[in-house]
C-alpha cells in the first residue's frame, strides 16, 4: 500500500475550545490509485488532505507513506517528501506570479538540488507534455485559467512523484475548462499515477475511480465507481 | 545552489519596488557615504600632519631659542646663561651619541629692497648642512655651500614667493638685493615649500617661501643683532641616525645645554616625531568620535531594511505557503529572504561609496580640507553595510521561515 491511514486524529486548540478535525480515519490507498475526498466545509477534508500532503503532522493514529512513519519525521524531512514524493495542484493554482511558466515548474526541481540545465529540460519536457511549448516564457497573468492550472500540473508532475494531491482543481475555471482538466488527470491515472482528489463537487468526485465520503472527521463512504466514471468520459469526448 | 536564484528573486522584487526599495537603501546609502567622507577627512589629517613633520624630519631633534623680550634676555645674561650659541651646536655635535649633524641658525627680521620694491622678511643665517638636514634644495642655482661660509661671503638664496615679488620676468641669480644696509648677491631661490599654518610647538608660523638665507658667518660678521641681548643663534637642527631612541637622546641634549645655560630655562625642545603621535593620538579620538555618528546612520538604515522586509514577508506570505508545499525547507526561506536584504544593502553599500567618493573629493576641490580615500576605509563601510544587511535581515527571513506552510498558503 502507499498510503496507509490508521484511526488518524487530529485536534486544533481554538481559544479555550478543542476542535477535533479528524476522529479517527482509516484509508489506505494503492499506487495508481484515482480516489476522490467529497465533503462539506468543516468536515475535516482538509485537514485531511494536509496530512495526507505531509504539511501537518497528525495528533494521534498513525500515517504510513510509502512506509515512511510521517507522524515522527523532522520538518525539514516532511519538506523533503513534499519535495520528492507529492506533487500538489491547488484550486487557486498558486503559482509564482514573478516567474515565468517554465521558471514555475522548475521550482521543485531547484529545491531537489537537479542542476540547472537538468532541470530546464525536465521542466520544458512537463510543459511539452502538458500542451504549453509556446507558453514556456509567459508570465501566470498572460495564461488562461486553464493554462495556469495546466503550468500548475506540470510543476506537480515534474519531479515524477509518487501521488498526485489535487485540491479542488477546477473550482476556479469554468465548466468547459474543467472537463479539460479533469480530462488529463484521468490520462494522468492511466499513465500509472496516482491520484488524490478533493471536491465537494459531485460530478467531479464521481470521474474518480473511487469515492470516498467523509462527514464530521469521519469517513462515511468509501466505494469504487467505475461505471460512471467512463460514463462521463464517453461524454466529454462527445463534447470536444 | 539556489543562489543565483535568489539574487534573481531579489533583483526582480527590487525592479517591482523602485522606489520603495530605493528609500529603503537611503539609510544605508548615506551611512556608507558619510563613513567613506569621514574617515577620508581624518586621512587627508593625518597625511597632511606627516607632509608637515615630514619638513621636520622625522629624525630630527629642534632646540629653539626662546622668544624673551629685552629685559628677561638681560636678566638670563645676567645669570650667566649664553643663550643659544655655537658653542652648544658643536658640544652636541661632540658629545651626543648617535648624531649624524648640526645645523644651526640665526635669525632676524629684516628689510629687504629691489629697484622700488621692498619687504619685510625673515632672515636666516645657516651652515651648508642645513639644506640636507631639513630636505631644503634650491630651484635654480645653488643653496649656501661651504665656500660662501668659509669666506663668510655677501650671498643669499630667497624664498621662492620673494623670488616671484622682485624678480616676475628677469632671473634672480646673480642679482643684488639690498638687506638691511647690505648688498647681497642672489645665488639661488629654494623650491616650493609647503605653508606652515598652525604652530608646531615652539616654532612659530610663517611663510617658509618668504625668507632669505645667508652664510651663518655672514649673519653674524654683517648684521646687527635683532636686540641686544639676542642668543647668538636662534635654531640648533640635530639629525639623528634614526628615530630610535629619540626622547632619550633628546633628554640627554636638553641636560647638555641646559648645563651650559647654568639651568636657565631659555631654550625649548621639539621632537617631531614625538608631535606626530601625540596629534595622531587626538586624532584618532576624534575619528572614532566621528565615526561612531556615521554608524549611527548605518545602524538607522539596518532598521529601515527589517522594516520593509517584514512588510516583504506579510506581502509574499503566500509565496513563501507555496515554496514550502512545493519543497522548500526553512533554511531556503531563510537564505531567500536574507538574500534579498543583502541585495538591497549591497546596492544601498555601493551607491554609498560612490555618493562618499564624489563628496570627499568635492570637499578638498571646494575647500581648504585635504581628503583621502582609502581602500581600507571604502572596505570599512562596505563591509559595514554587508553585516546590517545581515544582521537586520535575519530577523524577517527567520519569522518568514518560521510561518506555517498550511496557513501561509490560504493566506488572501
Amino acid at each position: 500500500m502507499l498510503i496507509e491511514i490508521k484511526d488518524l486524529r487530529k485536534k486544533y486548540i481554538m481559544g479555550e475550545m478543542e476542535v477535533e478535525a479528524l476522529s479517527g480515519v482509516n484509508l489506505s490507498i494503492a499506487a495508481n490509485e484515482f480516489v476522490s475526498i467529497m465533503g462539506p466545509s468543516g468536515s475535516g477534508k482538509s485537514t485531511l488532505m494536509n496530512i495526507l500532503g505531509c504539511l501537518d503532522t497528525p495528533t494521534g493514529g498513525q500515517y504510513l507513506f510509502d512506509s515512511i512513519d510521517i507522524s515522527s519525521r523532522t520538518d525539514d524531512e516532511l519538506s523533503e517528501i513534499r519535495n520528492k514524493k507529492i506533487g500538489f495542484i491547488f484550486q487557486t493554482f498558486n503559482l509564482l506570479p514573478k516567474l515565468d511558466a517554465l521558471q514555475n515548474v522548475e521550482l521543485p526541481l531547484m529545491y531537489s538540488g537537479v542542476d540547472k540545465k537538468e532541470r530546464r529540460e525536465l521542466a520544458k519536457k512537463a510543459l511539452k507534455r502538458l500542451g504549453l511549448e509556446s507558453r514556456m516564457n509567459h508570465k501566470p497573468n498572460e495564461l488562461s485559467g486553464g493554462q495556469r492550472q495546466r503550468v500548475a500540473i506540470a510543476r506537480a508532475l515534474v519531479t515524477n512523484p509518487e501521488i498526485i494531491l489535487a485540491d479542488e482543481p477546477t473550482g476556479n475555471l469554468d465548466t468547459k475548462t474543467g472537463r479539460e482538466i479533469m480530462e488529463i488527470f484521468r490520462e494522468l491515472h492511466q499513465e500509472g499515477n496516482t491520484i488524490i482528489l478533493i471536491t465537494h463537487e459531485h460530478e467531479i468526485a464521481q470521474q474518480a475511480n473511487r469515492g470516498i465520503i467523509i462527514r464530521d472527521g469521519l469517513i462515511t463512504k468509501d466505494e469504487l465507481n467505475d461505471q460512471k466514471n467512463t460514463l462521463l468520459s464517453e461524454e466529454v469526448d462527445e463534447l470536444k | 545552489m539556489q543562489l543565483e536564484e535568489n539574487v534573481q528573486a531579489a533583483f526582480n522584487g527590487l525592479k517591482e519596488h523602485k522606489f520603495r526599495s530605493f528609500l529603503t537603501m537611503l539609510g544605508i546609502i548615506f551611512g556608507v557615504a558619510s563613513v567613506i567622507a569621514m574617515l577620508s577627512i581624518g586621512e587627508g589629517a593625518k597625511r597632511e600632519a606627516i607632509k608637515k613633520y615630514q619638513q621636520l624630519g622625522v629624525n630630527n631633534i629642534i632646540i629653539r631659542d626662546m622668544d624673551l623680550s629685552d629685559k628677561e634676555l638681560e636678566n638670563m645674561r645676567a645669570k650667566f646663561s649664553p643663550g643659544l650659541s655655537l658653542k652648544d651646536a658643536q658640544a652636541i655635535r661632540d658629545i651626543v651619541p648617535h648624531v649624524v649633524d648640526v645645523a644651526p641658525q640665526a635669525e632676524k627680521k629684516a628689510d629687504i629692497k629691489y629697484q622700488d620694491k621692498s619687504v619685510k622678511a625673515t632672515l636666516i643665517g645657516v651652515t651648508p648642512s642645513y639644506s640636507e638636514i631639513l630636505n631644503y634644495s634650491a630651484d635654480k642655482g645653488n643653496f649656501i655651500t661651504q665656500d660662501h661660509q668659509n669666506r663668510q661671503l655677501k650671498v643669499c638664496v630667497i624664498g621662492i614667493d620673494i623670488a616671484s615679488k622682485f624678480f616676475s620676468i628677469e632671473n634672480p641669480i646673480g642679482k643684488s638685493i639690498k638687506v638691511d644696509d647690505q648688498w647681497l648677491e642672489v645665488v639661488g631661490v629654494l623650491a616650493s615649500k609647503s605653508l606652515f599654518t598652525e604652530t608646531v610647538g615652539e616654532l612659530a608660523s610663517r611663510d617658509l617661501n618668504s625668507d632669505i638665507y645667508i652664510p651663518l658667518s655672514t649673519f653674524h660678521k654683517r648684521f646687527e643683532k635683532e636686540k641686544l641681548f639676542s642668543s647668538e643663534l636662534k635654531q640648533i637642527t640635530i639629525k639623528l641616525e634614526g628615530s630610535q631612541n629619540i626622547t632619550q637622546i633628546a633628554e640627554i641634549v636638553e641636560n647638555l645645554v641646559d648645563r651650559h645655560h647654568f639651568s636657565n630655562k631659555d631654550f625649548s625642545i621639539v621632537i617631531p616625531v614625538e608631535l606626530l603621535k601625540q596629534e595622531e593620538k587626538e586624532r584618532r579620538i576624534y575619528n572614532i568620535l566621528l565615526g561612531s555618528i556615521a554608524a549611527i546612520s548605518l545602524l538607522v538604515g539596518g532598521i529601515g531594511i527589517m522594516n520593509i522586509m517584514l512588510a516583504t514577508v506579510m506581502e509574499r506570505t503566500r509565496e513563501i505557503g507555496v515554496r514550502r508545499a512545493i519543497g522548500a525547507k526553512k533554511h531556503d526561506i531563510l537564505s531567500q529572504f536574507i538574500t534579498e536584504s543583502l541585495v538591497l544593502s549591497i546596492i544601498g553599500g555601493i551607491i554609498g561609496v560612490i555618493i562618499g567618493l564624489s563628496f570627499s573629493i568635492s570637499i578638498s576641490f571646494f575647500t581648504e580640507i585635504t581628503t583621502s580615500v582609502t581602500l581600507y576605509s571604502v572596505l570599512v563601510a562596505f563591509l559595514f553595510s554587508v553585516i546590517v544587511g545581515v544582521t537586520f535581515g535575519y530577523l524577517p527571513a527567520r519569522k518568514a521561515a518560521q510561518l506555517s506552510p498550511i496557513e501561509s498558503i490560504r493566506h488572501e
